[in-house]
């Protein structure tokens, strides 16, 4: 890119004598735009490349991929198979649809209502509370901490001498084997995934309940609204930015996890907590199976970005509606 | 006022929050100090009898912790210092430079945010399976493991950020033109401009970047466990400790897991609660957008 600007400015031909007084009159102000140019162009240089070889290319590949059967590293051996690898996606028999799609969209919604509802609930109540910065930063330890260790520690409490059936037990329950059973792994998959990614929703709804001009609730007061009105009429109405940003955020993150599932459940048990992601990384990787991993993707990122319009689409129409 | 009728009620809700957020980090140190087949035994205890410091030793043992820490130091340092330095070049090209094309780039960087990373690990591990002149490599990039058997290999699918250029560029527009005009009137080159005016005003906000970059490099998962699979030479300590759950003795392996667990997340936990404003503000100003 830079190579292809530098010419212009130096091996310029020598004009004739006539067009003299002209070039001296325009000719600063226009060096100076190209000077700009180029240099802007040397301060982006690193970044161009950057996207050039790890956006561009790995799109065009993966595009290819997704449309090839190629198990190995020479390059040589890919062989174009036409859309074979999502028509198998979709084939009877295929698990892909369901269980694994089915997953991928019930892990993101669960995860997305949970978190919603708590951070909502919480980021309100906070707002009423001495000590603010304190309460938010406890609630932000899970998301500075590694998914490792997240999925780790929760699925030692999930076990049946761990925390969380101790905790039923004294309650006088009996333990749950949760991520042993098909029927449970799933939503205790979830509500960690919920429980790691409160605290962020929580500081972008409180910048957005930080905006809400105090006089609205002094008017509100006045009329003798409850704060269940409050909450409903004021509150939630003007917090939509802030809503509407942390909902797609977390059903993008959602439709696209994976970590905490391989440390957690590795998929299982069977293909109860298998998800899109995970499939992908698993033919991948495990099987070396390049060109369905790459249709997967595809198919997951589409289904993510046909999700994230619709998002967008509805809080719009809303939006005039109210 | 009527926002503070029930403080009662919004105590309740967000303490039982809280310890509800801050007891797995609890039961992990406890349970790192538990002794042999003291943990995972019915009734739950949550408390040890002993703090048994022994876990800690074997899980020290048990890894090459060392090596684990290096790699993960190196490559996060890698990603931050290129985080850094890309981020705020391209970001003042894009807030004060006129040049043909900006509209197009700067639309180029938002649209890299709307990515998903999983699109990216296979084409991204060929690549570097692919790279020229590395890791024997000849110049069309055949023959050898390439950049994989590199530390470096860690780093390079994040040694640019599109959300950091972002944050950059919409700090420096900030930065008033007559301040820049001055400096080159007075001779100073864009490059002076960058280096002497601009990037000591945006000291803040790298601090912010260099934060939130750090957090999400040193706990990355997913990509380095893909490369120290190909070579454990270059593993991480997330990566590591996951390993530490094939420990032998069943009795003492989650005291052990969690031990390693503790120490890999000290470093960011300190660093967070030291800089948390930082990081606080990366999150709010990400969501303002």
């Amino acid at each position: 890119m830079v190579n292809a600007l530098t010419p212009e400015t130096t091996a310029r031909p020598p004009r004739p004598r006539s067009a003299e007084p002209a070039r001296t009159a325009v000719d600063p102000r226009a060096r100076a735009r190209r000077h700009q140019a180029v240099v802007a162009y040397l301060f982006l240089a690193p970044v161009l490349l950057f996207f050039a070889v790890f956006l561009i290319l790995p799109l065009g590949f993966a595009l290819l991929l997704s449309m090839s059967r190629w198990a190995g590293f020479d390059l040589a051996d890919i062989k174009p198979v036409g859309l074979d690898n999502f028509t198998s996606l979709f084939a009877d028999g295929s698990t892909f649809l369901t269980p694994i799609l089915t997953n991928t969209l019930l892990f993101a919604l669960g995860t997305v209502a949970l978190a919603l509802a708590g951070s909502v609930l919480v980021a309100t109540c906070i707002d009423n509370l001495r000590f603010q910065g304190l309460w938010r930063t406890l609630y932000l330890l899970p998301i500075v901490t590694t998914v490792v260790a997240v999925g780790n520690v929760w699925k030692y409490m999930y076990e049946p001498g761990g925390l969380v059936n101790g905790a039923l037990n004294a309650v006088g329950l009996d333990s749950v084997a949760f991520l042993q059973d098909p029927d449970t792994a799933l939503p205790a998959v979830v509500v960690v995934q919920a429980w790691a990614s409160v605290g962020s929703a929580i500081l972008i709804l409180t910048a957005g309940l930080k905006s809400i001009p105090e006089s609205y609730y002094e008017a509100a007061a006045l009329d003798g609204a409850g704060p269940v009105t409050v909450f409903l009429r004021i509150t939630l109405p003007l917090l939509r930015p802030a809503l509407l940003f942390v909902c797609v955020t977390q059903f993008i993150t959602g439709l696209q996890s994976f970590a905490l599932i391989i440390v957690m459940t590795k998929g299982g048990p069977g293909d109860a907590t298998n998800v899109a992601a995970l499939e992908m990384y698993r033919q991948a990787f495990s099987y070396g199976d390049w060109g369905t991993a790459s249709a997967a993707a595809f198919v997951l990122f589409v289904v993510i970005l046909i999700v994230t319009l619709a998002q967008l689409w509805i809080f719009r129409r809303r939006g005039e509606d109210a | 006022m009527n926002r503070r009728r029930f403080p009662w009620l919004s105590y309740l809700l967000v303490v039982t929050g809280a310890v509800l957020t801050v007891v797995p980090f609890l039961d992990m140190v406890m349970t790192s100090f538990k002794g042999p087949g003291e943990s995972g035994t019915l009734p739950y205890r949550f408390l040890p009898e002993a703090f048994d410091l022994s876990n800690y030793r074997a899980a020290v043992d048990q890894l090459d912790l060392p090596m684990l820490f290096r790699n993960s130091v190196v490559a996060t340092t890698l990603i931050n210092a290129s985080v850094l330095l890309t981020s705020s070049l391209a970001g003042y090209a894009l807030a004060k430079l006129r040049f043909p094309g900006r509209d197009f780039i700067f639309r180029l960087v938002l649209s890299t945010m709307m990515f998903p990373p999983f699109l990216f690990f296979i084409p991204h591990f060929l690549i570097l399976v692919h790279w020229p002149l590395a890791g024997g490599n000849d110049l069309l990039g055949r023959g050898g493991a390439g950049l994989t058997v590199s530390i470096v290999a860690l780093a390079m699918p994040f040694l640019v950020n599109g959300f950091g250029i972002f944050l950059m560029r919409q700090f420096m527009v900030s930065i008033p033109d007559e301040v820049l005009e001055a400096a080159r009137i007075d001779g100073a080159g864009e490059f002076a401009v960058w280096w002497r005016i601009v990037v000591p005003q945006t000291k803040p906000v790298m601090v912010t970047l260099g934060l939130l970059t750090f957090v999400d490099a040193w706990n990355e998962y997913i990509w380095a466990l893909l490369v120290s699979t190909a070579n454990p030479d270059v593993m991480t300590l997330p990566v590591g400790i996951q390993l530490l759950q094939d420990y032998v003795d069943p009795t003492r392996t989650m005291p052990i897991v969690m031990a390693g667990l503790v120490l890999s997340i000290l470093p960011v936990l300190v660093l967070f609660l030291l800089l948390q404003r930082h990081y606080v503000r990366g999150i709010v100003l990400s969501g303002l957008k």
